[in-house]
């Protein structure tokens, strides 16, 4: 498979709204870019112009039968988004978890604070 | 997506402590080595720190795994007991700044701004924004795509997409 250049990575091609929703409906089933327009009520060019920046950072993949293409995701692909999805919410969430029960502890055992 | 201002995320949390105490406890050493780390039976430890304005720091997180996970901080401003601003880097052992891997659109410079609020003596509430500092638009484009709360039609589908991610 070549690998095409490309200015986006898998970040900077879900930035943009209407390919979010590609990836939504992709990921129910395989579609073809008809069918896709037709869900979306979008014209076909639209569709495939952002079909092909999901291809080109392989979030979407493509299947040939006869003379269709079917679309379907890659799930793989979006493991890095789902990692960094609540990255900061969880890592200092949790953090401050931690921190406040640190706080009682020693609260509790009179360790004051310096003034 | 053209964004003009970045809305930083935000966590807010009141913690049944004096300010000064919950102040030091992001500023102390002594303090930080025992919770500054994302879940019970990690270890955390700071091999090099100077928590002031333009100071910065180094510490390990090691986490129950055993995996390790170093961590450079530049401290902007250090206001006690009501400001700190830093900016994190995940790094290597000697404080050098290592690119996220797979993430070349990742923000490099994420700002933190925490400001702590005196509730009364012994009730402080501390706000956490997080954004990325002077972005480029890919950047921006990065960190607003990895907020859940961000964006229409990345809502309800985003949920089918979680499970769907969960069930594979």
């Amino acid at each position: 498979m070549s690998r095409i250049k490309t200015t986006h990575d898998v970040f900077s091609a879900i930035g943009e709204p209407k390919r979010r929703v590609l990836i939504e409906q992709l990921v129910l089933k395989e579609m073809t870019v008809n069918e896709l327009a037709v869900a979306m009520q979008w014209p076909q060019p639209m569709v495939s112009k952002h079909l092909s920046v999901l291809k080109q950072v392989s979030i979407v993949s493509e299947r040939k039968d006869g003379r269709y293409r079917y679309y379907s995701v890659q799930a793989d692909q979006l493991r890095p988004i789902q990692e960094w999805m609540h990255q900061f919410e969880k890592y200092w969430g949790s953090s401050m978890d931690q921190l406040d029960s640190y706080l009682s502890q020693i609260q509790v055992k009179g360790d004051d604070s310096e003034h | 997506m053209s964004t003009d201002t970045i809305t930083p995320s935000e966590i807010t949390r009141e913690f049944n402590a004096p300010r000064q105490l919950v102040f030091d406890a992001w500023t102390k050493v002594k303090h930080l080595n025992n919770w500054m780390f994302p879940m019970p039976g990690c270890r955390c430890e700071f091999v090099s720190a100077d928590i002031s304005n333009g100071g910065s720091s180094l510490h390990k997180v090691t986490m129950p795994n055993g995996h390790q996970m170093w961590l450079f901080t530049k401290y902007e401003e250090v206001t006690s007991p009501e400001k700190l601003v830093f900016l994190q880097y995940f790094s290597n052992e000697a404080g050098d700044i290592v690119p996220m891997p797979h993430m070349p659109d990742w923000p490099k410079d994420m700002l933190a701004t925490l400001l702590f609020e005196e509730l009364s003596d012994d009730t402080t509430k501390l706000t956490f924004l997080w954004e990325p500092r002077d972005p480029s638009t890919a950047e921006l484009a990065a960190f607003e795509a990895s907020r859940a709360d961000h964006a229409k039609g990345w809502g309800a589908g985003m949920e089918q997409l979680r499970n769907y991610l969960e069930s594979i």
